[in-house]
């Protein structure tokens, strides 16, 4: 199938088989990298990306299902000349991350709620985080790191 | 004008991650990433068997289906490989059983891979493996090592006499007998732990990329060390190492997993070299868990023999491992075990004996201090001896721990335990934790029927572990080379491969603070099988021998930087200075030229460059003290932990959060 979806601001259009996950479809005739796949059944979060600004885990979408719709991934968040945004700033600042695998799917995760909740404390950070997955840093540094952004914005 | 003065800027402070810039904006490079013309994509089929006789499998439905381009049978596999090859082992030289990298005759565990599909794309790859038909005849699987020790049990291997491997443990230092003879108690345990698994947030893969006309074999990997890597498919594959090349982006973690060569990598690797295609095969998250390996399950038998003063006597362990099936680590981590039970303590005698026994279970692997049951069995095996004495039990490892300055300076078992911090751990864990307070607040929640609990756990890591013949602790030197570029950029070739330890930040602090210039004047490269040192990313080295290493190339190339501007400013080498990437002579900062005109004034190759190997200078020990307090819910065995309190000997912070 043939579908048009805008994806961080631009219009795409890629030929897809029905049962293509949109993970695949960006990943591999998008080719935008930056979403990883951690698990491939919704456990994970790695996968996060924005549909029409809410978070959802592009491995239990299909491609077709955002025809017409706007995604955004980590790719559309830093402007084009490559500076990070004052969330990746402050993740940064907090050195919130360590292998990188699961941070792309936590910064959208925390896109989304710095976008409906600016200043969040603690709890509703960890509540907002409690789907996504790292291995490396035991969680600290990231949720210091958004309570950081929380009180910047 | 005041004079130039170097001075340390970037160790000891929070620097930001390198890294960081690429891994928050999407553009970090992970194997998955790895996409090239022509490329395939690789599927397994796997057993759904434990342990069972292969009968036969079928492929023809498959290989008909369209977007196929292959389907390997395990036969077909081990016909493409080095038929002289040695047992494929986690580290080359390990003795292993003789197994093939596919199945072929039997499986050995749940997702043994029988058979490997290549395809246009990675859905048809698996919609094509659910056509292969594999027909079995079931044996009795051996699901625990007491199954794996009953002689009427079949046997997996049949290169091997038994289920137990050959090279288990039987050492007893010191008067053993003799000092539990004369012990006042003996606290004896029974303690087993559980499989673990690694579990990183990527799952293994690669993309073998063969090339025809050249002959040239290049492998995208994700690994914690290329040069072993590559060590170990060209043996497996037969294929000479210069047509061969191991290459690393990013990795999604690992924590000792990605080691070596897989079986499933060499046979990727086998299948491009004989299709004439890159082919990628990345592992999905259920053949993760089933099939990349499991850690950790043990069980001691544990005796501490004890003074009535609180004297620790003698210990005896008796371990039993289950490796799993297809065991590659060996003896290996027995070894170790044996070596450093006694710890840090005065412990006159110790005996350890250990079996590893085979079992169709997913394969023993390295998990982030594989030989951390000597830890996990002394220090609970003291905090019972301290319940029997009734005695605290940070009391009683103070009364047992060695000081630096008295003797014994040396484990029964061998390794001198010089520079070992883990009293003064100890007595800063004192000072943290109230243990009186804590008495009376356990005191209090048990009247209400709650149950808090404390437990303390000392530990010392060979990181770089003692210099004791040939240098470099248990795992050698660590190799590094470095150069200075033609643009003035300082390149370090680490050894090292990292996975999110943040190596390419840490290593450049190091050089810009030694050599004198910007930070980002420093590049640490990795990752690279023609270009990056023997050895890999393992046993806590990092931080002490590749930053060791790091120092000291770090003054060895900056010894001849000066000597090249020593030329270009007609100044003896002792009287220049850099800093901040300028070189001047001392007291005249208008003399100062960049380090690009000092690469350009060089006249020979390798006159700005130094490969060195670092042995740790004096050696030493990692180490720390750990306390946890916990609260125990004796109706679920539910335990939360109230509070966990780290003490660890962390040397010079080089880059505090």
């Amino acid at each position: 199938m043939n579908i048009n979806l805008t994806v961080n601001g631009q219009s795409r259009t890629a030929e897809v088989e029905p049962r293509k996950t949109l993970a695949d479809v960006l990943r591999e005739d998008l080719d935008l990298t930056g979403t990883h796949l951690g698990c491939e059944h919704g456990v994970c979060g790695a996968c996060t990306v924005l549909f029409e600004g809410e978070p959802v885990r592009s491995c239990l979408v299909l491609g077709v299902q955002a025809r017409d719709h706007e995604i955004t991934t980590i790719e559309g968040l830093a402007d084009s000349s490559g500076a990070l945004n004052h969330l990746q700033e402050a993740l940064r600042d907090s050195h919130a991350f360590q292998c990188g695998f699961c941070t792309p799917g936590f910064v959208m995760q925390i896109t989304a709620l710095l976008q409906e909740n600016p200043a969040p404390t603690e709890a509703e950070v960890r509540a907002a985080l409690s789907g996504n997955l790292c291995r490396c840093t035991g969680y600290e540094t990231i949720v210091n790191g958004v309570l950081a952004a929380g009180e910047r914005s | 004008m005041t004079d130039i003065i170097p001075v340390q800027r970037y160790v000891g402070q929070s620097v930001k991650r390198s890294e960081d810039q690429r891994i928050l904006s999407g553009q970090g490079h992970y194997v998955d990433d790895v996409q090239l013309p022509d490329m395939l994509h690789a599927t397994f089929v796997r057993s759904t068997i434990a342990h069972a006789d292969i009968t036969s499998v079928h492929a023809d439905e498959a290989r008909a289906l369209p977007g196929v381009v292959a389907v390997f049978t395990g036969a077909e596999i081990q016909a493409l490989l080095n038929p002289s090859a040695p047992p494929l082992a986690m580290l080359p030289g390990l003795p292993a059983p003789v197994f093939t990298i596919l199945a072929t005759s039997k499986v050995r565990l749940v997702g043994d891979p029988i058979a490997l599909v290549v395809a246009e794309s990675r859905y048809v790859a698996e919609d094509a493996a659910e056509l292969v038909e594999v027909y079995f005849d079931e044996l009795t699987p051996i699901a625990s090592t007491a199954d794996a020790l009953d002689p009427n049990k079949p046997i997996i291997f049949e290169s091997e006499a038994s289920n137990v491997l050959p090279g288990g443990q039987d050492a007893t230092s010191g008067d053993v007998d003799g000092l539990f003879a004369s012990a006042a108690g003996v606290a004896r345990a029974h303690i087993r732990q559980h499989r673990h698994q690694n579990v990183p947030m990527e799952t293994r893969g690669l993309v073998a990329d063969f090339d025809r006309e050249s002959g040239m074999l290049t492998v995208h990997s994700a690994n914690q060390g290329v040069t072993m890597a590559k060590m170990i498919l060209a043996g497996q594959l037969g294929q000479d190492a210069d047509k061969l090349r191991v290459l690393c982006g990013d990795i999604g973690g690992s924590f000792g997993l990605k080691l070596g060569a897989g079986r499933e990598d060499i046979a990727v690797c086998a299948a491009s070299r004989v299709l004439g295609r890159p082919v990628k095969w990345i592992e999905d998250r259920s053949e993760h868990l089933i099939a990349s390996g499991h850690a950790r399950e043990e069980s001691m038998e544990a005796a501490l023999a004890y003074s009535a003063d609180g004297d620790l006597l003698a210990i005896d362990v008796d371990m039993t491992v289950d490796t799993g099936a297809y065991p590659g680590m060996g003896g290996m981590i027995t070894g170790l075990i044996q070596q450093m039970l006694p710890g840090p303590y005065k412990i006159a005698g110790s005996r350890f004996r250990s079996r590893s026994c085979v079992t169709n279970k997913a394969t023993y692997v390295a998990y982030r201090g594989p030989w951390a049951a000597e830890v996990f069995t002394r220090e609970r095996m003291i905090d019972i001896a301290a319940k029997e004495l009734g005695m605290e039990p940070l009391d009683l490892r103070l009364r047992n721990v060695v000081t630096r300055d008295e003797e014994p300076t040396r484990m029964v078992t061998g390794p001198s335990l010089a520079s070992v911090t883990t009293r003064e751990s100890l007595e800063r864990m004192a000072e943290i934790v109230d243990l009186p307070a804590f008495r009376t607040r356990q005191a209090e929640a048990r009247a209400q029927g709650r149950h808090l609990g404390i437990g303390f756990a000392s530990y010392i890591e060979a990181a770089p572990g003692p210099n004791e013949g040939g240098g470099g602790g248990i795992m050698g030197s660590e190799n590094m080379r470095m150069r200075l570029g033609t643009d003035g950029t300082v390149f370090v070739y680490t050894a090292q491969m990292p996975h999110g330890q943040s190596h390419e930040t840490t290593f450049a602090q190091i050089a810009a603070d030694e050599i004198g210039v910007p930070f980002e004047q420093v590049r640490v490269i990795v990752g690279d099988s023609d270009t990056s040192p023997l050895g890999f990313t393992g046993g806590s080295r990092a931080a002490t021998m590749a930053g060791g290493a790091t120092l000291h190339s770090s003054r060895a190339l900056k010894e001849k930087i000066l000597d090249v501007a020593a030329d270009l400013l007609e100044a003896a080498p002792g009287d220049l200075v850099i800093n901040d990437g300028k070189i001047a002579v001392t007291g005249v900062p208008v003399s100062a030229v960049g380090l690009a005109e000092v690469a350009a004034a060089a006249k020979e190759d390798g006159d700005l460059e130094v490969t060195t190997a670092y042995d740790g200078g004096k050696g030493g020990w990692s180490g720390g003290t750990h306390c946890a307090i916990v609260e125990v819910d004796v109706e679920t065995g539910h335990v939360a932990i109230a509070r966990w309190i780290v003490v660890e000997d962390c040397g010079k912070l080089i880059n505090p959060a």
